[in-house]
């Protein structure tokens, strides 16, 4: 597999907003005093005058943001995940403003990638709660340049946006010609025996364990895009597969194994598996130990498909 | 002071409040007591000698905006935007709490009908107007309940002229009728801490003309803090004097005409008071 270096999601997403700055005059950036953890330092650095630090203070911070994109500014408001979960009906109250605010909330460490940190640092709900609130679009990118497109097209379109970023380095595999289509997922392997349907920076490790799994037998689907929610693609290849594995850094409820769950139960009721947490707490670790540890890497997802085809060891 | 002289402004606060009673009463639901503790507050700020709008362009680039972040004070915001002529009256009486009106049981951000925020959970308008303050070239406004100063969050703006930065175009009308919905609230040292955060802190009689006339334009000569004007009202003023100030009516509306009537007669009664 081709890859073009080693960038996390935070790094590639600060290096776009920075470049964003040059572009949009209107762009206002907020960070709840995170700005070097989410990569808006930056932007913070080289446009004070254009940047809120909010402090401590998540709801204020999205209500902050709220009302400046009312006011009719461009904002991206970034925070560590977790530290969202203070601003839940805040964000709620922003979608319920109307179409015409332009809104981009972008959230770092999501999931148990942040590591050593601990339970207590790891967002495995995210997802599930952005979700819940009508009008948010929910985009968790895979790669450094999906991130940088993804940006660039709801930059550029008005809307309330969840952007789901990450911390640890993570290869950057997708061509840089490969466009970013909100609602689209891509085929990144063709396969005739399994579909793994994967999102954020868990697409990397299902298409490594596509690779162990042999030529030809698992379909990658990526979804960067969690709604809206490209429905005819994930159903037309669980039709051609029969099989359907989930993977995600986020746990099972709420999350891509649902969203894909009720695709397929509506339109193609198709067995599924999943690589996912389980609705726990969880512990500090390295975040390779981590994903060993609650079975969401590539060796995890190649156990769950081989055990699904019916293949032993 | 004020772009109408104070006759019509009573004359206004006395129909506005026939009005509350009769649209609350007839929807069967909705916040009157809330409503009628605003009345001059709300009243006093649209005609103020400063206060700019275009109710023929709701979303006028030039406007003052005004945030009501107290969402179940919004039947008198509907009805102040009609007498502003943003719609006629029959609108709102037609509309009131149906499915799919303009006007819902909480704000739904319309500009086209002059209601600029959509609201409902507490502390959370205080925000938007403040961030909102911070790139809008004219004044804003937000009216918050003082029930509302209980939220943390809510708590919190008072430190973002500190944290954040003074937003000299913002001011902050506090409905401090002491009374929340289960329970009297009491706002204690909150208009104390407002000014050690650098507010321009006004305490005064929120149903005074004179008061609310200085008050504002205060507001508007500071352009270098942002204002927090507490009204002391009264909730349910000028309605049933038997209910005026006590508790046990939040969200009440007349269960039937003899209420109803109890509370027009409480209008009437101030009227010839005057």
């Amino acid at each position: 597999m081709q890859t073009f270096g080693n960038v996390s999601l935070r790094e590639a997403f600060g290096e776009a907003l920075l470049a964003a700055g040059e572009q949009f005059d209107d762009l206002r950036v907020l960070d709840a005093g995170t700005s070097n953890s989410t990569m808006s330092e930056p932007f913070r650095k080289k446009w004070p005058e254009r940047f809120y630090t909010a402090g401590i203070n998540e709801p204020g911070m999205i209500g902050l943001a709220t009302g400046l994109s009312m006011a009719g500014r461009r904002v991206v408001a970034c925070d560590m995940s977790i530290f969202l979960q203070h601003a839940f009906a805040h964000l709620t109250t922003a979608a319920r403003q109307g179409e015409d605010l332009h809104l981009i909330v972008a959230a770092s460490h999501t999931g148990i990638a942040v590591g050593p940190d601990g339970g207590s640092a790891h967002d495995l709900t995210d997802l599930a709660r952005m979700r819940l609130i009508p009008g948010f679009t929910v985009l968790a990118p895979w790669d450094g340049h999906q991130v940088k497109q993804a940006l660039e097209v709801i930059l550029n379109r008005k809307g309330c946006y969840y952007l789901r970023l990450n911390r640890p380095k993570v290869p950057i595999f997708t061509a840089p010609d490969v466009r970013f289509e909100i609602g689209k997922a891509v085929i990144l392997r063709e396969g005739r025996e399994i579909s793994i349907v994967a999102t954020g920076d868990k697409v990397y490790a299902a298409l490594e364990a596509a690779d162990m799994l042999g030529d030809g037998v698992a379909e990658v689907i990526g979804v960067a895009s969690i709604e809206p929610f490209d429905d005819a693609t994930v159903v037309a290849s669980a039709i051609r597969t029969g099989r359907v594995v989930t993977v995600e850094d986020h746990i099972f409820v709420g999350g891509l194994y649902e969203r894909t769950a009720g695709v397929l139960a509506a339109s193609h009721p198709t067995p599924m598996r999943r690589v996912a947490l389980d609705r726990i707490f969880t512990t500090s670790g390295e975040p390779d130990e981590l994903a060993r540890l609650y079975g969401v890497d590539a060796a995890a997802i190649v156990e769950v498909c081989r055990k699904f085809l019916g293949v032993s060891d | 002071m004020f772009r109408i002289p104070i006759s019509e402004l009573d004359a206004h606060a006395r129909q506005l409040r026939r009005d509350l009673i009769e649209l609350i009463y007839r929807a069967r639901s909705g916040h009157l007591d809330t409503s009628l503790s605003l009345v001059e507050v709300y009243l006093a700020l649209v005609y103020s000698s400063s206060y700019r709008c275009d109710p023929s362009r709701g979303d006028w680039s030039g406007r003052d905006a005004i945030f009501l972040s107290e969402g179940h004070a919004c039947p008198i915001q509907y009805l102040i935007n009609a007498r502003l002529d943003y719609y006629p009256v029959e609108e709102v009486f037609a509309g009131i709490r149906k499915p799919h009106s303009p006007f819902q049981g909480h704000t739904q951000r319309n500009l086209k009908y002059g209601l600029e925020n959509s609201n409902g959970s507490l502390s959370i308008g205080v925000w938007q107007a403040y961030g909102f303050a911070l790139e809008w070239p004219q004044d804003v406004y937000c009216i918050a309940g003082d029930g509302e100063f209980e939220e943390p969050s809510a708590l919190g703006l008072l430190a973002a002229p500190h944290h954040l930065k003074p937003a000299g175009n913002f001011t902050l009308l506090l409905n401090n009728n002491g009374l929340a919905q289960d329970a009297a609230t009491d706002i204690g040292p909150l208009a104390d801490a407002a000014r050690l955060y650098n507010w321009n802190v006004m305490e005064i009689d929120g149903h005074d003309w004179a008061a609310l006339g200085e008050a504002l334009q205060e507001a508007v000569r500071d352009r270098q803090r942002p204002k927090f004007i507490v009204c002391r009202t009264v909730k349910g003023q000028g309605g049933d004097p038997a209910k005026a100030g006590k508790l046990g009516s939040h969200g009440k509306p007349p269960a039937n005409e003899a209420e109803r009537n109890a509370y027009l007669a409480g209008v009437d009664a101030a009227g010839e008071g005057r």
